[in-house]
Formats: structure tokens, C-alpha cells, sequence
């Protein structure tokens, strides 16, 4: 059972209150992860060059080593999740060994470890790390805990920002900034045939929505106008209205835009148990 | 040349009008929000566009729209895929007016712009940039449905509007301080981000579109002497409960009773 997104939010807040942010802050996150979103394991890797290259912070030692099998293999649902801008929810890894990352799987499997949850950290829309909460029995996050690692996600954030910051990071986040540009041009949509995909529908207010470039990006119109539907609707606050509606997306799988989008039209809202509803049978959001 | 003369005459009455409108407006304590709208209003008014966008860059270089003619989310799209490709962005890379018509000159150089304008009949596109000193700090995006472009008058005329969008935005005291100016911007956008999050609330509360929901706003804000900002920040904060909003457009006649 998960403790309600308010407790995760305010235990989040609560374990590093009092840490500077760096290595012992994110080492502080994981183990809350572990204790508050039903997963058994959690590490923080940073990118590096586009990928995600060392773990910063984690829970415990076998979390460290599943973390690090990632980067020494060149696959893992870190890696994609830093790839594609986007989580990587894998509720059971036997249904996806041999497919997709069947290194990384064989390891995991290994260690007892069915779940593997990687998100996206992202500073001003920019990948700088991923998440990973391993999970030995298989199934779901359930919502609020999806929620709740969005929140942690969003933490681990400022310390890694701390340390890009600090300048162990500065040449590589230099770079990056310099290439930033045809990150959100081209290979964000290129790699990911989600967001490439020619909009079939072509009703206006949908327009050229799939190439955002970033798929959690909430620095858009129709997400903030998606936001203040959700604050009455929910009746909850900006900031737990704009959480639902990216764990949502990353619940869906799908962009934060094209969510926003289903909202502002009334084809998709959200209700207060957390559960989704629809207000169309007609068009589906799936 | 005389047949023309009435007309100009109309219009250099209506450019006077806008300018004292204006000046009035950037007086005391002058909502930033609104006039910056009123601003791109006037934009259209003058120079016979149907739609225009002002974007100002954050600190990373990225463009955001803060203040537009139209409020509804896809004519908002437009300007905000400025952001990934369009005129709006070359011209704040560039600092340089930037002007395309014809729809095949536009899919050739921005194909995904393009494509969002061509849904919305647009033609042709000017973008004027927003300098302050040596620092250009956004552009105006003018967009026209027919192929008619603007004239050195016209243009001269979008540079002053934008001139005055700059001062309304960057007070000028603070102008050669960068910090201070970077801050003044953050505002702009921040404003416009709980503008759009108010418009949420209030259209999802009465089932209103954006573009009447943004009404619904600015005549509370207007009546009530405050700032539009400050309004949907209450708003959204729930300070301020959206029936109040409601009932007062009802009793204005902005919405029906």
C-alpha cells in the first residue's frame, strides 16, 4: 500500500530538508523512495555526453551495481528513458527479457529484481540524469507513487544542477547547451516514433503539438491551460494540478502536451480519486 | 495618390489614438499583462494583420509568448512552436526584421511552422525584433492572411509598438542592469503563465472558451482597478473564487445572464 501523494510529497521534502544539495542529498531521496513509493531499490545516475554515464546517488549497493550494469552494457530503461526524454515503466522484466535490454534483464533478473521504473531529470527541459527504483515483485507503480517520483525526480534535480553547477560537469553541460537546439529540432523526434508520427486527426488546436521535442515538457500554453482546468476541477493547487497531469502522461505514455490537449477539449478529465475518467467514449485517449 | 489620403488620414488618427492609450496605460501602476495585449490588439488594429505575438527569450535563449491578439490555444500554438523553428526565432537569433511571403517560402525554410501557420491561413509573416541597447530581448511576430506585405511605413510603425512593449516591460532605470532586466522579463513570463492557468480555471468553471475566459478576466481585473496579474494569480491560487469572476461578467454583459 502507498502513502498518499501528500505524505510522499511532504516525506520527499522532508529527507533532505536538511542536507546541502550534492551526493548525500540524492543518497537521502533514495532511500525515501524506498520507503514511501513501494519499490525496494533506488539510484541516480548523471548524464554525460547525451547518456547517462555514472550513478550519483542510491539507496544501497545492489541498486549501485544495477544502476552502473546500465552504462557498462549501453542499455537499460535509464539509458532509454534519458534517450527518448521520457520514463520507462517496466512492471515485470521476464516479459521483456530478450527483447529489449536482454543484458540488463539476465543481471536484474538475477538479483531478484522484476520492476524497474527509470524517469527523466530534467533542468530547464534538459536531460541531466534518471531516476531508477528497482522493485523485486512485479506490477505497477501505483499513481501516487508514479506521482511521488515525479516529485523525487524533480528533487534529485537541484543537486544535480548543484553539481553541473559547481563545474565537475561545466564543459559537458557547455556543450550541450551549444546543441541544444538541434536536440529539440530533430533527434528528440526523430528517435521516437510517438512523437514523430504525422497527426492524423489535423483538427486545429492540435497543431504541430507532437514536435515539442520534449515529452515531459511543461513549458507550454496548453499545458498551463490544462493546469488551471485540473485546479478546478481537482480542486487541488497549481503545483499538485500540473503532478497529476504529468503522471498521468507518464502513465499513458504519452506526451505532457498531448494530455493537456485531451484535457482543454474536453476529451479527457481527470477525477479526484486519482482514477481517470472520460468525458467522450467516442474518442478514445489511448 | 488623393483617394488614398482619407483613409491614411483614419489611420494615422487611430495610430495617435493607440500611442495616447498607450501613454496612458504606462503611467503609475500599469498592468504589464494588459497592455502588452492591448498592444498586440493594436498591432492588428494598425496594420491590417489578423494575428500578433510578442515573445520574449528566458535566460536560456528560449522564446516564450507573453502577450498575443488572440487567446485561443491554437493561435497560441503558432507562436509558441517559435520556439523549436519560425521567423520569430531567426529574427532573435539574427536581431534583423525578418519578412517571408507566400506559403512556399515559409515550408521551405521553416516546415513545421509552416505547416501551424498554413492550418491557420496565414500568408505572410513579419517579425520585428525587440531590442534593448545591444541586447535583443524577443521579437514580434505579425502575421497576415493575405499575400500583401508591410510597407517601410508599417514597419516603422510594428518597431515603435515593440519599442513601447520594451520600455512597458523593462523599466528604464533598471535598463543597463542586466540582472534587473533578466528579472523584469522572468516576470513578464511568469505573469503570463498564471495567465493561462486562470483562463483554465475560469473556462472550466463556466464551460467558456479561452478566449472568453480571458475577457472574463481582464473585465474583473479592469472594474476592480487591479492588475490582471495579480487577478489570476488569485485565481489560480484560489484567493479569489471564480464565481465572483463570473458574476461579475454576467452583471457586465461579458457573458450572458
Amino acid at each position: 500500500m502507498t502513502a498518499s501523494l501528500q505524505v510522499i510529497r511532504a516525506e520527499l521534502h522532508a529527507a533532505i530538508r536538511n542536507v546541502a544539495p550534492g551526493r548525500a542529498a540524492v543518497d537521502e531521496l533514495c532511500l525515501a523512495c524506498v520507503a514511501l513509493l513501494d519499490v525496494d531499490g533506488a539510484a541516480v545516475s548523471t548524464v554525460h555526453q547525451g547518456a547517462p554515464q555514472w550513478t550519483f546517488g542510491c539507496s544501497d549497493e545492489s541498486s549501485r551495481r544495477l544502476d552502473e550494469h546500465q552504462f557498462t552494457f549501453g542499455e537499460g530503461p535509464c539509458i532509454d528513458a534519458v534517450a527518448t526524454r521520457r520514463p520507462v515503466l517496466v512492471p515485470d522484466l521476464r516479459a521483456a527479457q530478450g527483447g529489449r535490454w536482454p543484458v540488463f534483464a539476465e543481471a536484474a533478473l538475477a538479483d531478484g529484481v522484476h520492476g524497474v521504473f527509470a524517469l527523466p531529470i530534467a533542468v530547464a527541459s534538459r536531460p541531466v540524469g534518471a531516476l531508477d527504483l528497482f522493485r523485486v515483485d512485479p506490477g505497477p507503480l501505483q499513481r501516487d507513487a508514479l506521482a511521488g517520483a515525479v516529485v523525487a525526480a524533480d528533487l534529485a534535480a537541484r543537486s544535480l544542477l548543484h553539481l553541473l553547477t559547481s563545474g565537475a560537469l561545466n564543459r559537458d553541460h557547455d556543450r550541450d547547451q551549444d546543441q541544444d537546439q538541434d536536440i529539440h529540432s530533430t533527434s528528440a523526434v526523430a528517435d521516437d516514433p510517438a512523437l514523430g508520427e504525422p497527426d492524423a486527426s489535423g483538427a486545429p488546436g492540435r497543431v504541430g503539438r507532437r514536435r515539442t521535442g520534449d515529452a515531459m515538457d511543461v513549458n507550454r500554453v496548453e499545458v498551463y491551460q490544462a493546469t488551471g482546468i485540473l485546479i478546478y476541477q481537482l480542486d487541488v493547487a497549481p503545483g499538485e494540478a500540473v503532478l497529476r497531469l504529468r503522471a498521468h502522461a507518464m502513465a499513458t505514455g504519452r506526451s505532457v502536451s498531448e494530455v493537456a490537449f485531451d484535457i482543454i477539449d474536453r476529451r479527457l478529465s481527470l477525477r479526484r480519486d486519482g482514477r481517470e475518467g472520460r468525458t467522450d467514449e467516442g474518442r478514445g485517449t489511448e | 495618390m488623393n483617394g488614398a489620403a482619407p483613409s491614411t488620414q483614419r489611420r494615422e488618427h487611430r495610430v495617435i489614438e493607440a500611442f495616447v492609450r498607450l501613454s496612458h496605460e504606462l503611467v503609475d501602476d500599469y498592468d504589464v499583462t494588459d497592455l502588452l495585449s492591448t498592444l498586440t490588439g493594436s498591432c492588428v488594429d494598425l496594420l491590417d494583420v489578423s494575428s500578433a505575438g510578442l515573445l520574449l527569450a528566458d535566460h536560456q535563449g528560449v522564446l516564450h509568448l507573453v502577450a498575443s491578439s488572440s487567446e485561443t490555444t491554437h493561435h497560441l500554438e503558432v507562436f509558441q512552436l517559435q520556439r523549436n523553428e519560425g521567423p520569430c526565432l531567426d529574427c532573435f537569433a539574427s536581431g534583423e526584421r525578418v519578412t517571408v511571403t507566400g506559403h512556399a517560402d515559409m515550408a521551405r525554410r521553416w516546415p513545421e511552422f509552416a505547416r501551424a501557420a498554413e492550418l491557420l491561413g496565414f500568408e505572410t509573416v513579419h517579425a520585428v525584433p525587440m531590442r534593448l541597447r545591444d541586447q535583443v530581448l524577443g521579437a514580434l511576430g505579425l502575421f497576415g492572411t493575405d499575400a500583401g506585405q508591410l510597407d517601410d511605413a508599417d514597419i516603422a510603425l510594428a518597431q515603435a509598438l515593440v519599442h513601447v512593449a520594451c520600455v512597458a516591460i523593462v523599466n528604464e532605470e533598471s535598463a543597463s542592469d542586466r540582472t534587473l532586466v533578466n528579472a523584469q522579463l522572468q516576470r513578464a513570463l511568469s505573469s503570463r503563465v498564471v495567465l493561462e492557468q486562470a483562463k483554465g480555471v475560469i473556462s472550466a468553471a463556466a464551460n467558456l472558451e479561452m478566449e472568453t475566459a480571458f475577457t472574463v478576466l481582464r473585465r474583473y481585473a479592469r472594474d476592480h482597478g487591479a492588475r490582471l496579474a495579480d487577478v489570476a494569480d488569485d485565481v489560480v491560487h484560489r484567493r479569489l473564487h471564480h464565481d465572483s469572476l463570473l458574476a461579475h461578467a454576467r452583471a457586465t454583459a461579458v457573458l450572458p445572464t
